[in-house]
């Protein structure tokens, strides 16, 4: 990520290239402007959106969602792994749940959730909350599990104990992982609330997309694609940002190739 | 009347149904109050294994282990450990390892950079307080282990290869510190070390084990006067005592390669 800035701009070489080609093959061969509207007719169309404010909503509403279901599943998720790593008759419990519904398909739970909770936010909700659930509550467990036996011992040899070796040193030593899943969900959130929106949705940039798809505006469909691509990478950026903030004394490790 | 009695004590870790590990077994040694006994035998002989049930940190599987006429019972600040992995807290500091055993005991924060400052100096970290563990040299990190179990004032001092690591400058430097540390603060010590002459030139009393399944095959009185200096190792005294202690550990040592 410290790469020199030289080396940086390569990295936006095949975007760019891709871009230059596709605005070629769509302006002087012929191709149905339809399947290939060229780049420019995109972000003309993306400009549009802006200046107009009227995507603004559109993104406000699926980020609200996706952060709804995010916050649910991030509070369940810690509480439950927390619990099941604590204690094995919880975790005896517990399991077999997680492994039955961890397997299925987000959006083969997607007609469950409009039945049980109807085809207005709270299904979306839920189906962001299954999408991120599992890396939360797993990346917890394996977390505390995997924490170093010694480590323990030597808190407990230093006078820790009980819920003190929880806050002081579990926790902490877990936390590479309980972050790593928070951050492996944020992208789920994404990707869950996309295609949710397209199944059923009257607002939101899923819905934004197939609206367009539906009315032959594929240019705008495009539009769209790019605010959802835009919206998926600085989710990302920021998680990652997130994560190296707080965990400066890990990255740092894996970085230079050797794991705590 | 001894500080530390061990009688007949037995350590079997236990791996699976199948598969045990009689650790140390038949195991007799008796440590007076203010006394500095090293420890020297074969690697996985259970020199390890016997700190860790002195620490309280293991039990025995069987025999008696007595500390001030009391049973051990789980580990306590006042008998610390440094561990042979160091074993610090990856995400803590230099300064927030040292002051781990103070953070337990609730310490006020003024105070307890007070204290990890001193000990910081003692170990001669100073300047590298901000550290984090993977920043540091094996030889840093075992300094700052030491540091961390010193923090506690404690009684009884088990160092398992403390000095393992450094260089023989440090090393120098940190023997005599360990002196001093044991001279003013009055506590008892057990060091374990590969090293004859260090283990000479430190120690009260050297106890030898045998190999696997350890136990204590002798126990020899250092009769060198203190305060030790560093001209004792060209004494013929001190020669004596390394030779006569090298032959019994090359005994140990034969037996080992005689099995293999
Ligand atoms: N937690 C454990 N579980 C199972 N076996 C163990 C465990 N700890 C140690 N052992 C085994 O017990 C024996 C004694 O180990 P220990 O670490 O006490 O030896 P040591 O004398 O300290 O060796 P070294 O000089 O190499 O440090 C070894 O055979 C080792 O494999
Ligand atoms: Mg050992």
């Amino acid at each position: 990520m410290t790469l020199p800035m030289k080396y940086k701009y390569r990295k936006i070489i095949s975007p760019i290239c891709l871009m230059v080609i596709w605005e070629i093959v769509g302006r002087f061969i012929w191709v149905d402007p339809f399947f290939f509207p060229p780049p420019s007719a995109m972000f003309k169309e993306l400009y549009a959106m802006i200046i107009t404010g009227e995507v603004f909503p559109h993104i406000a509403i699926s980020i609200t969602r996706a952060l709804s279901g995010y916050i649910l599943a991030a509070v369940a998720g810690l509480t439950i792994g927390l619990l099941v790593a604590w204690s094995s008759a919880v975790e005896d419990i517990i399991d077999p749940l997680i492994e039955l519904i961890r397997p299925i398909s987000t959006f083969a739970l997607v007609p469950v959730m409009f039945i049980w909770f109807g085809i207005g936010n709270g299904s979306k909700i839920a189906i962001i909350f299954k999408a991120c659930f599992f890396p939360i509550v797993l990346n917890t467990i394996a977390g505390i599990k995997g924490v170093d036996k010694k480590l323990i011992q030597a808190a407990r040899s230093l006078g820790a104990n009980g819920s003190q070796l929880w806050i002081k040193v579990l926790i902490p030593a877990a936390l590479p992982m309980i972050v790593t899943g928070m951050r492996i969900s944020t992208a789920m959130s994404m990707l869950a609330i996309v295609g949710v929106e397209m199944l059923a949705a009257d607002s939101g940039i899923g819905f934004l997309v197939i609206d367009a798809q539906r009315t032959f505006a594929t240019a705008r469909m495009f539009a769209g694609i790019i605010v959802i691509s835009f919206l998926g990478f600085s989710l990302d950026r920021i998680a990652r940002i997130i994560q190296n903030r707080m965990l400066a004394w890990h990255t740092e490790t894996s970085l230079s190739g050797g794991m705590v | 009347m001894y500080l530390i009695e061990a009688e007949k004590l037995k350590k079997v870790y236990a791996e699976g149904k199948s598969k045990n590990t009689i650790a140390i077994e038949d195991f007799n040694l008796k440590v007076k109050e203010r006394e500095f006994t090293s420890i020297v035998g074969p690697s996985g002989c259970g020199k390890s294994t016997f700190l860790l049930l002195v620490s309280g940190l293991e039990k025995a599987t069987a025999g008696k282990l007595y500390i001030n006429g009391q049973p051990v019972n789980g580990p306590d600040p006042l008998r610390s450990i440094v561990f042979q992995e160091y074993l610090l807290f990856p995400w803590k500091t230099v300064r927030g390892n040292v002051e781990f055993g103070l953070e337990i005991k609730r310490i006020p924060k003024k105070k307890r950079r007070e204290i990890s400052s001193a000990y910081i100096e003692l170990v001669g970290l100073e300047g590298f307080e901000n550290r984090y563990p993977h920043e540091l040299s094996g030889g840093m990190k075992q300094r700052v282990a030491i540091a961390r179990a010193l923090v506690n004032k404690p009684k009884v001092i088990l160092l398992d290869e403390p000095f393992g690591s450094l260089d023989a400058l440090t090393r120098e430097g940190l023997q005599t510190e360990l002196l001093r540390i044991w001279h003013e603060a009055k506590c008892t010590v057990l060091f374990v070390t590969h090293s004859i002459s260090e283990a000479v030139y430190l120690s009260d009393k050297v106890a030898i084990m045998s190999k696997r399944p350890g136990r204590i095959k002798e126990l020899i009185t250092i009769d060198l006067p203190r305060p030790r200096t560093k001209d004792m190792f060209v004494s013929s005294e001190f020669r004596e005592y390394e030779r006569y202690l090298k032959e019994l550990v090359w005994e140990e040592f034969n037996d080992v390669t005689n099995e293999i």
